[in-house]
């Protein structure tokens, strides 16, 4: 008995959709890594304390420099933390500059896990900056 | 169904591709996503949507309806695209005529989700929607009927373990018209007069004919046997929910349900891997872990999490269900041996499971119902659709201190449903002591249910690696 829908198709047909399927995952094989950033003509250092990271507030601290090495002033330096896992709250945070080049906030991690920080740098000619910190491990107190 | 228009819906030849449709497209978009998309998880298409929205949204219409995921299922779609070209000429092996592949399949599914942290990673959530469309292509590219949904797919098995528990059901309106069919066309299907046969109307690719099924065990949902039957005589109708496993009659296409151990192995699965793959999110697993880490000398989490999956999912199941069997050989006096015993009554606690992966699966959604608002504008921005402006990352669903009442529902729920089965099934298996024979499954069921709302209570921990703590 045969089953499914009897229609007729020809082996070349076969072979020319074979050849499309294979010429999409060959482009998707290949085409989908991801762009290499371009270098930030800003540095961004960055330290979290306390160490080891635990549940509760944290502090970051952020420091910018040029390519001269000189520290870049009024920026607008601001936090986003999220879990590696979807769905969770994330946590939203803003930098205050303390010393030439030199900012600080803080962060609370609201849950145990691996958790990202995402730091978004705005410079003060309007070029913004982006540096995605990974924070494995907050444990609980 | 009596719902005035919905019995016109479900008959409509096209329902199937039109809610088939727009998942396929969901299901591409979270390819790309998670291919070329932003590799933070919580940022991106695929893993925002498979592993909140898709399991939450799942497990809640299969509480509140039926599997309808299966007959919405995108996979399906290729699959029936594919054989227009592509006639399967082979029948699934006879040996995996069974549930062993797929209960296996299922595990490894856990196990990878533990093992490599898919719900933190795009990529590899979306290579595996690709895996996932790539198999039903190969399998039900070679095999004939619904080899892939019977014997392989775990995500449908999940729903057919699921679906017991639903009020919905699609069965026959009145075995007396079925009586004096002649043409059994919702197992046979309909072909065009004619020498070759043409199917018009496919019968039941998953071997259930209506009028000797017994429950949603095995059904997609796809609705052909509605549509094949020359009489309107099936429907999606309601029913007691879990009323499927309190009985044990020889079921269409599946047999008698104490009699399938592989049946029985996937139930063991799905109800002590709900446990499992809740344990995994919260804080003593890792305390756990590093201990096991430190016994074996070992520095690689997959020896950890193997030794962790045998000791849940067959060390526990075996021990548990293995001394409640013979208590009730002793105690109640049953007459059957101790592997038909555990297989019967391991059905009781499908409930319970069903209730961990809803308070699980439901938190996830519930608590992050929104985020797929500002997941989807921030996609759409990348491709230059500003429409729907900038992203609102402070959406995020509905507060935790009203979802937890809600889970603590679902599992009482679970441990409520699993105790009305255990107790019909003592009644019928003993009828003149039946309490002494419900005692110890009730005993397995409660153990469960505590150790379920300990971990309830546990503080969430979402690590990669227990060896980054």
């Amino acid at each position: 008995m045969r089953s499914g829908i009897a229609l007729g198709v020809s082996r070349a047909r076969r072979s020319r959709i074979l050849a499309g399927f294979a010429c999409v995952a060959v482009l998707f094989a290949s085409g989908c890594r991801k762009p290499i950033e371009r270098q930030a003509v800003v540095a961004i250092e960055y330290s979290i304390s306390p160490q080891p990271v635990r549940i509760g507030p944290v502090v970051l601290s952020v420091k910018l420099r040029d390519a001269a090495g000189k520290p870049v002033s009024g920026a607008r330096v601001g936090f986003e933390a999220d879990m590696s896992h979807p769905g969770m709250t994330p946590v939203f945070g803003e930098a205050q500059e303390v010393a030439p080049g030199q900012y600080q906030g803080s962060l609370e991690f609201a849950m145990a896990g691996d958790w990202v920080v995402l730091i978004h740098v705005t410079l003060p000619d309007g070029r913004t900056l982006g540096r995605e910190v990974s924070v494995p491990g907050v444990t609980t107190n | 169904m009596q719902v005035p228009g919905l019995r016109r819906l479900f008959h409509w030849r096209h329902l199937r591709t039109v809610l088939q449709i727009p998942l396929l497209i969901v299901s591409v978009a979270m390819i790309l996503d998670g291919l070329l998309g932003p590799s933070l998880a919580p940022k991106n298409l695929a893993t925002t949507l498979s592993w909140v929205h898709f399991r939450g949204a799942l497990v809640l219409v299969l509480l509140c309806a039926g599997n309808f995921f299966c007959l919405a299922c995108p996979f399906m779609l290729v699959r029936n695209v594919a054989r227009r070209f592509f006639h399967p000429r082979l029948n699934w092996p006879q040996k995996l005529r069974n549930k062993w592949l797929s209960v296996g399949l299922f595990a490894l599914i856990l196990f990878c989700y533990e093992e490599f942290s898919l719900w933190s990673s795009p990529w590899w959530t979306a290579w595996l929607i690709i895996g996932y469309f790539s198999a039903v292509l190969m399998v039900d590219g070679l095999f004939k009927h619904a080899s892939f949904c019977k014997f392989v797919c775990p995500i449908g098995q999940f729903n057919f373990v699921a679906s017991t528990i639903s009020p919905l059901e699609v069965k026959v309106r009145d075995l007396d018209v079925c009586d004096s069919c002649a043409t059994k066309d919702c197992i046979r299907g309909r072909r065009a007069p004619g020498p070759d046969l043409v199917v018009v109307q496919r019968g039941c690719e998953l071997a259930l004919f209506q009028p000797l099924k017994v429950g949603n065990m095995d059904c997609t949902f796809c609705l052909d046997c509605v549509h094949a039957c020359p009489h309107d005589n099936i429907g999606i109708l309601s029913r007691l929910p879990a009323s499927e496993l309190m009985v044990d009659p020889r079921r269409s296409g599946i047999g008698r349900f104490s009699q399938r151990k592989d049946l029985a192995a996937l139930g063991i699965v799905f109800s002590f891997g709900a446990l499992l793959n809740a344990f995994g999110m919260v804080s003593p697993v890792y305390a756990l872990e590093n201990w096991l880490a430190g016994i074996l000398h070992v520095n690689s989490e997959a020896p950890v999490l193997g030794v962790l999956f045998a000791l849940f999912l067959v060390v526990e199941p075996a021990v548990l269900l293995g001394l409640a069997a013979w208590l009730t050989q002793i105690w109640g006096g049953s007459r059957r041996a101790l592997l038909p015993l555990a297989v019967r009554y391991t059905y009781g606690l499908v409930p319970l499971g069903f209730g961990m992966w809803l308070a699980h699966y439901s938190f996830h959604f519930l608590t992050g119902l929104y985020t797929v608002v500002p997941v989807a504008q921030s996609a759409a921005a990348r491709l230059g659709w500003t429409v729907f402006g900038s992203p609102r990352w402070t959406w995020l669903g509905i507060p935790m201190r009203f979802v937890q009442p809600l889970e603590i529902g679902f599992l009482v729920l679970g441990l409520a449903g699993s105790l009305l089965v255990i107790h019909e099934l003592a009644v019928s298996d003993c009828a003149e002591r039946p309490l002494r024979a419900f005692t110890p499954w009730a005993a397995v069921a409660l153990v469960l249910w505590v150790a379920a709302i300990w971990m309830m209570f546990q503080p969430m921990d979402m690590r990669g690696t227990f060896l980054a703590g």
